[in-house]
């Protein structure tokens, strides 16, 4: 343990080297973590705190809340189906509206105010009661989407009261306001008065109780013609872009993971060959093989530390430093405890188990050897 | 320099540590480039075509192709400005289309941006007959030219008529119509986004030889005072997620640049240690601190280039094999920048250990 101390306070730049390259490492691994779980959120938040259980696309939108429309024969025969408690259309689509004084983009969810489509995270204020009233994500309440804010589109034709906020409820990271499908209707036909028809984008259903989601969803394929339905889980996850940008993230983890080991690996290895005639020295003076071990792993152990928290560090001040600096940057928040816990340990366990070649070469190390070493005085 | 040399050419495995963390940094800068060229060019093809300088946008549309619409009096108003040499309608709907014999909701459905346009576009020809379509040839495969595809959900039926090539718009395939067959298709796949007779979403702007683009903006804006006018340049960067996933691409290639010179910083620094007795004699036998640093630095130049061809071959392997929902384009221009990339953090790492050799006394040789 002295020895494995010493030896890092002698070589403080090859040591602090390996902790900066694995601190990068990390922080290059949470900041894109971070980015990848906002990114999701901010895609597919407003589809997953909805309440309707079951979502119906039209068949050839393969998913795509953009992509698809329901005609309105479609909408009436869902709600005709065996286990469908309730049903009624979602419109979604971006529009640009004034709010907080600045035109920006945003998209509305018109949903019936008795039927499925409400959102689910309400935190303050209470859900539209009536045309003209909307509910936003929190986490835009200061760009102009507060409780008793009011934006207005196609030049004040259409005016929302924005009189609830809730969490997670943003679509294609954009600020998404959740209205009465009658407010969606007049939104869209004010800001293109050639619109021919104003239709639903998708349907939304509640199964009866005491019904599956996914076998009422199964049920609504088969009986209506041209339509796609699935859980209101399915969609979130099936949601194009969302796999994509998963598995996009996901080879870039694997590379990282990879080179983060190989780096530990090689350099404890290096390290390890480079002092081997010492570690027989040692051997040969009586340190048991574990004593030499455990100094090989106290080194390990302060290098991963070290780097795990000089990247959970750099990541916590960029993201935090980011975030303030440009507060419309939502995907750049401080990374949560959980993933970052997740991340960091495997990172320590990747660095430990990288260093297990060394360890056998620790062990290998023969004191029969010091007395054949030239450089000991052997005979060589 | 040869003597480094000479050692990396009978000694490679002294080598194969760092070789082999630079192949898979290689890797990770290939794909992260690979990932936003793909997801750079099938955005943006669309604009990037576009022969004029100048984009013209309602002022309501906050530069949403989509959301904007610019009708025959606007674009009136556009052409008398001075300095408007010619004006091209454009507009965009992105819709699902129907291959021959291909089941709705299948994965044989492909998705399309219908371009209705009137020219001005690179390696486009003029619009094609009402109902024909030049496709972009990313479609090659799913859609051979004489195919009629049916567009939307009221199955509006389009002749593919060609190829054209880069056209993607938001990563859906251009598929470019004469001006009235989009707006018949528009009309009848999203009722609520029709548009009107001679309408169209944006004009793309030529200037007259000799004029100044920003002036002719800022005098069309000035003129209709319902438009934003912008050049072809800022269009692009104004595609919703573009200049997002580049800065923050860029900003994490950038950090694994960092990581690579940090490596080879590592990787050097051990080998001169191993080293420092060996350089302590050439010194003494009259090498210079800048020969040996120049050998380092070789050394550095080799295992960087060396590890980047096989961690290309990988990645050209890897792309065979990764799934197609993942947008990865391989340019040869972003292998030129990461391999240039590579070898400058490799030099600037190995540099680390420079200063070690220069202090590296010839006198230890005989100590």
């Amino acid at each position: 343990m002295f020895l494995a101390l010493r030896e890092i306070r002698r070589a403080r730049l090859r040591f602090g080297l390996l902790a900066g390259a694995i601190g990068l490492l990390v922080f290059l691994l949470l900041f894109q973590l971070t980015l990848l779980n906002s990114l999701l959120d901010a895609f597919t938040g407003a589809l997953e705190n909805q309440s309707g259980e079951i979502v119906v696309y039209s068949e050839d939108a393969r998913l795509s809340l953009e992509g698809s429309l329901v005609q309105p024969d479609q909408l009436e025969a869902v709600a005709g189906v065996d286990g469908v408690a309730a049903s009624g259309p979602l419109g979604v689509n971006t529009f640009t509206v004034t709010a907080g004084g600045t035109q920006q983009d945003a998209a509305l969810f018109g949903y019936e105010l008795d039927g499925p489509g409400e959102p689910t995270t309400l935190t303050d204020g209470r859900l539209p009661e009536r045309d003209g009233e909307g509910v936003a994500p929190a986490a835009d309440a200061e760009d102009g989407y507060a409780i008793g804010d009011v934006i207005e589109l196609a030049g004040g034709a259409v005016t929302i009261e924005i009189v609830g906020v809730a969490d997670d409820i943003q679509y294609s990271v954009q600020p998404t306001v959740f209205v009465s499908w009658p407010t969606y209707e007049a939104a869209s036909t004010a800001v293109n008065p050639n619109a021919r028809a104003v239709l639903a984008s998708v349907v939304v259903a509640q199964p009866a109780e005491g019904r599956d989601a996914a076998e009422v969803a199964e049920a609504i394929d088969g009986a209506v013609e041209g339509v796609e339905a699935v859980t209101r889980q399915a969609a979130v996850d099936e949601s194009p872009g969302v796999t994509s940008v998963s598995q996009s993230f996901q080879v870039i983890f694997l590379l990282l993971y990879v080179v983060v080991t190989l780096v530990a690996g090689f350099f404890f290895l290096i390290v390890t060959v480079q002092k081997l005639d010492a570690l027989v020295l040692l051997r040969a003076v009586g340190a048991p093989p574990g004593y030499l071990v455990r100094s090989l792993l106290v080194q390990v152990g302060i290098v991963a530390v070290a780097g795990v928290l000089l990247g959970v560090g750099l990541a916590v001040g960029v993201l935090a430093g980011v975030s303030a600096a440009v507060p419309s940057a939502e995907l750049f928040v401080i990374p949560s405890f959980g993933p970052t816990a997740q991340a960091a340990l495997l990172v320590l366990v990747l660095v430990v188990a990288a260093s297990a070649v060394s360890v056998r070469r620790v062990l290998k190390a023969d004191p029969a050897d010091a007395v054949g070493k030239a450089t000991f005085g052997g005979l060589g | 320099m040869r003597l480094a040399l000479r050692e990396l050419w009978r000694r490679p495995g002294r080598f194969a540590i760092a070789g082999g963390v630079l192949t898979f940094i290689t890797l990770l800068l290939l794909f992260l480039g690979g990932l936003l060229d793909g997801l750079y060019l099938g955005s943006t093809g669309v604009l990037r075509a576009q022969e004029p300088a100048l984009v013209v946008y309602a002022d309501d549309a906050r530069l949403s192709v989509i959301r904007s619409q610019l009708d025959a009096p606007t674009r009136e108003a556009i052409e008398g400005v001075d300095g408007v040499e010619a004006t091209y309608g454009i507009g965009v709907s992105l819709l699902a289309a129907l291959p021959p014999g291909a089941d709705a909701g299948s994965d044989d459905v492909v998705d399309v941006a219908v371009i209705g346009y009137e020219g001005g576009v690179a390696g486009v020809d003029d619009p094609p007959a009402a109902g024909e379509a030049y496709a972009d040839s990313t479609l090659e495969g799913d859609v051979d030219v004489g195919d009629t595809l049916e567009i939307g959900p009221e199955n509006v039926p389009v002749e593919v008529i060609g190829w054209v090539d880069d056209t993607s718009y938001l990563n859906q395939a251009g598929l470019w119509v004469e001006a009235a067959t989009w707006r018949e298709i528009l009309a009848a796949s999203i009722p609520a986004a029709a548009v009107g007779e001679d309408t169209f979403q944006v004009l793309t702007v030529e200037v007259a030889e000799g004029a100044d683009a920003d002036e002719v903006a800022a005098a069309i804006d000035d003129a209709t005072g319902t438009t934003e006018t912008v050049t072809t340049e800022e269009a692009i960067l104004a595609l919703p997620g573009v200049s997002q996933q580049t800065s923050t691409f860029n900003a994490i290639i950038g950090t694994t640049f960092f990581i690579a010179a940090v490596v080879t910083a590592l990787f050097f620094a051990l080998v001169t240690i191993e080293r420092v007795a060996l350089y302590g004699v050439l010194k003494a036998v009259g090498a210079s601190s800048g020969q040996i640093a120049a050998g380092l630095a070789a050394q550095a130049v080799t295992v960087a280039v060396g590890s980047f061809l096989i961690g290309g071959a990988l990645m050209l392997l890897a792309a065979q094999v990764l799934p197609d929902s993942i947008p990865l384009r391989l340019e040869v221009s972003r292998a030129v920048q990461s391999l240039g990339g590579l070898v400058l953090a490799s030099v600037v790492g190995a540099a680390i250990s420079f200063r070690r050799v220069i202090r590296i006394d010839p006198a230890s040789a005989i100590s």
